[in-house]
């Protein structure tokens, strides 16, 4: 039981380190703490959903362009000017939340269902010292890890990469070298959200999506990015594996009810105890 | 002076709805409905806008003080006013340690530990299902068996008045002065030899009291709760209400609440647009109108009307 | 060469009810080193904050090449070849110096990007030694040396340096003036810096005085004595 617990944790750990990645991805190169992130992954995941049945492919790129692409519109006409403005935290909290409310009424509005299943092809099963895995399960856990090598290959090698991480350091003199921040930060935004799609897509093919999935997956990613230490990429995948196991574990001994309490109840001791995180954090990728 | 006549006005205005006990209904159970997140509404409008604490967790001072008079009046066959001042206590105690938890944290913490407690605590009462009765809720005759539903009415109208009046002549006190002070700056304050955690907790005290006391007074009122209900929207609708309204006027909240129960009520035949429409309306007044409906009003008000201003 | 490239008039600028700029005037040569000297809350900073567009202005105009500036946003202006050197905040601290090196020549074109990167290691050749070593590691006067490395590699027509000696030790300043001489001799960078260090005479070829936002005397360096530079820093204490 032991070890089918760890293995659970870390599948979880995996998938929920794609939206925890999405919002260090924005946090760190915006410095705007985004809520909104998970109602927009999901609402992407409903939209894989709806085209399903037509071709797997092309279902996920929508969803995942989709989001990408409401990412890039929304700091590019809301959240870039009030940053301009001299918003702060407390008030990207406030205006990113009522962003998720829209998103969520968008999604009880257009879509027949609240809650759905995306039925993606399993990849058979894998058995690991006696416990039998789903090879899908492995493959989630593995992109996740992919994505995170690919993120961090990206900054340190490509010129838009450069220019990110320049950003995120030092914004005045990234502007006065050229680099067209405003782009870098839409970019940021929509990379963040085609992250917690992705999360959401991986969610929603190993257990379900409904309405109020969207607020767990952008709270959760956002409070283990915390645990993390925001916008420490490294310290965010940790948390993340470790709330995996925290969730799996509570749910064998506790019974699915006080899972996400249990989680709750050690980010705010997390809070409260070490306000910059496990690792401590860098407010850089 | 000015304000003076604001603050009588703002009362007055509240206690007009009494009137409404004559007519009865689906008037009545509404403008009830409403009074009781207005209370919400000025714990909110005193402690975030004008003592400047960063506290989101007013649907759960709100639920405690619910849930403990339920489960002590009905369980534990407690009276009825000591469970309702017990779970107002409860509320207390707990505001206050949350401030004296996260106050070493920076701003943005503080708000965000309280806010998700307040994501928690709804999961927590469908945890505890026994004795919560978790999403499916619970019954409670209270005052309502005790009193009548008319009687209950006025007397939440009058409570609230009441609550309101207090909450207006604390700002105009030394105490209410140097809350301000804090909430504009938290340093200076300091320097100038004030004992500032003194008067936050202070702060937190009276709103977490008055906070539980609402709560209680909710459950009596509606004779049922539910985790629904004290979802972790409720708590972002309650912050809104002094939010739309305008912080800066005393009867801002009046207005913000009117707003935020009483467009719902309005628009329930379109009501799977509801989430669309108050998310963008919040937006709209974050970005175009960051003072809120009052000031706006007031400004329309002068224009169709110059010969007064 | 007395055509000038940067030509400013009537500059205004205010920080809320207070007016930084009261109504600038100055022309700068192409391929010239000016100086504006003043002390501590003049207005040079602000000045050249608005040059290059990180400030906005109330009133004036800046024409830069032929173009009416006054209204462009920091990278339109950059593209046409402004680069300010700020004071504070002029590295990204957490990369390492060849990457701080490497952002900075983003808007050249492939080839031009490695000649810009080895002139700045043969102006700085410490800079080549530590390439590896994380900005902010470094030491004060390497963390400058690489602030107007930054600049050289932006490729800029005309450089604003804001108070580059600052917290050098006087040795360092000779040596970072006689560079940026250099770099005028090589590149024909026209040089814009605030400064207050004396020192500044032995490179501008012509000085300007602000104070409390206005131009006291605009000269060229041979005609002025070092008194009536000292003078006007001394001028605001006495």
């Amino acid at each position: 039981m032991i070890l089918n617990g760890i293995i659970t944790g870390l599948i979880m750990g995996g998938i929920l380190s794609l939206p925890v990645l999405g919002v260090a991805v924005i946090y760190g190169i915006t410095g705007i703490p985004n809520f909104a992130i998970g109602v927009i992954g999901v609402f992407g995941g409903f939209l894989t959903w709806y085209f399903l049945s037509f071709n797997m492919g092309i279902a996920i790129l929508v969803g995942v362009v989709f989001c990408f692409a409401i990412g890039y519109i929304i700091q590019r006409i809301l959240l870039t000017p009030i940053s301009e403005r001299g918003g702060d935290s407390t008030l990207f909290f406030i205006v990113t939340v009522s962003l998720g409310f829209v998103f969520e009424g968008l999604m009880r509005a257009i879509f027949p269902r609240p809650s759905i299943s995306l039925a993606l092809p399993r990849i058979g099963t894998i058995n690991i010292a006696g416990v039998t895995v789903e090879g899908f399960k492995i493959f989630a856990l593995l992109f996740a890890l992919g994505t995170l090598v690919i993120i961090r290959l990206l900054e340190e090698h490509t010129e838009i990469g450069k220019s990110w991480q320049a950003t995120s350091q030092n914004l005045k003199l990234a502007k006065l070298i050229g680099i067209k921040t405003n782009r870098v930060f839409s970019i940021a935004s929509g990379i963040g959200c085609a992250l917690a799609c992705v999360g959401a897509i991986f969610w929603g093919s190993l257990y379900n999506l409904n309405l109020m999935t969207g607020w767990d997956l952008g709270f959760l990613g956002f409070i283990i990015a915390v645990v993390g230490g925001i916008g420490n990429i490294w310290g965010g995948i940790i948390s993340a594996l470790i709330m995996g196991m925290v969730m799996s574990f509570s749910g064998y001994l506790l019974g699915g009810m006080w899972q996400s309490v249990i989680l709750y109840f050690i980010v705010i001791l997390v809070l409260i105890v070490a306000p910059k995180g496990i690792l401590g954090s860098e407010r850089s990728l | 002076m000015k304000g003076r006549y604001e603050k009588i006005g703002t009362i007055l205005i509240l206690l007009l709805p009494s009137l409404f006990v004559f007519k009865g209904g689906y008037l009545q159970e509404v403008t009830g409905y409403v009074y009781l997140f207005l209370i919400q509404g000025y714990v909110a409008w005193f402690l975030f806008f004008k003592s400047g604490q960063p506290f989101f967790g007013y649907s759960v001072t709100m639920a405690i003080g619910a849930y403990a008079t339920i489960v002590l009046t009905e369980m534990f066959q407690w009276p009825l006013f000591v469970s309702i001042f017990i779970g107002a206590v409860l509320a207390t105690v707990i505001a206050v340690i949350m401030f004296l938890s996260t106050s070493r944290a920076r701003g943005f913490y503080v708000s965000m530990a309280s806010f998700l407690l307040a994501i928690l605590f709804p999961k927590l009462i469908e945890a505890l299902q026994p004795i919560t009765g978790g999403r499916s809720g619970l019954y409670f005759g209270g005052l309502t068996a005790l009193v009548g539903y008319k009687t209950l009415y006025l007397l939440v109208i009058f409570l609230t008045a009441a609550i309101v009046a207090f909450f207006l002549w604390i700002m105009g006190t030394k105490t209410g002065r140097i809350l301000t002070l804090i909430s504009e700056n938290d340093r200076l304050t300091q320097t100038v030899g004030l004992n500032t955690r003194k008067y936050k907790i202070l702060a937190y005290s009276i709103a977490g009291f008055i906070s539980g006391f609402g709560g209680a007074l909710y459950v009596n009122y509606t004779g049922f709760i539910s985790s629904v209900d004290i979802e972790v929207f409720t708590t972002l609708y309650i912050f809104f209400i002094p939010l739309i309204g305008g912080s800066k006027v005393f009867y801002g909240p009046v207005l913000g609440a009117l707003f935020v129960i009483l467009i719902p009520e309005l628009l329930v035949p379109v009501e799977r647009y509801l989430r669309i429409f108050f998310g963008l309306i919040f937006i709209l007044v974050i970005v175009l109108l960051p003072e809120g409906l009052a000031p706006n009003i007031q400004k329309l008000l002068r224009k169709m009307n110059p010969k007064r201003a | 060469m007395s055509e000038p490239i940067l030509e400013v008039s009537g500059l205004t600028a205010c920080y809320g009810m207070i007016s930084a700029l009261k109504g600038i005037g100055f022309y700068v040569n192409d391929n010239e080193i000016v100086g504006i000297v003043g002390p501590n809350g003049a207005g040079k900073t602000t000045l050249l904050e608005s040059i290059a567009g990180s400030m906005h202005i109330k009133e004036g105009q800046i024409n830069f090449l032929g173009h009416q500036i006054e209204r462009w946003p920091v990278l339109k202006r950059r593209q046409l070849g402004l680069m300010l050197v700020p004071q504070e905040g002029n590295i990204f601290p957490l990369m390492s110096v060849k990457k701080n090196l490497e952002v900075s020549v983003i808007l050249s074109n492939r080839a031009k990007k490695e000649e810009l990167i080895d002139r700045v290691y043969k102006l700085f050749p410490v800079l080549w030694e530590k390439r590896r070593q994380i900005a902010n590691t470094l030491s004060g006067g390497q963390q400058k040396m690489l602030a107007v490395g930054i600049g050289i590699a932006s490729n800029a027509k005309v450089m604003l340096i804001d108070e580059p000696s600052i917290g050098l030790a006087p040795k360092l300043v000779t040596k970072l003036f006689e560079t940026l001489k250099k770099i005028k001799e090589d590149t024909r960078t026209t040089i814009v810096l605030s400064e207050q260090n004396i020192k500044v005479l032995n490179i501008a070829d012509r000085l300007f005085g602000l104070e409390a936002g206005e131009i006291r005397f605009d000269e060229k360096t041979e005609n002025l004595s070092r008194d009536v530079v000292k003078d006007l820093y001394l001028g605001s204490i006495s």
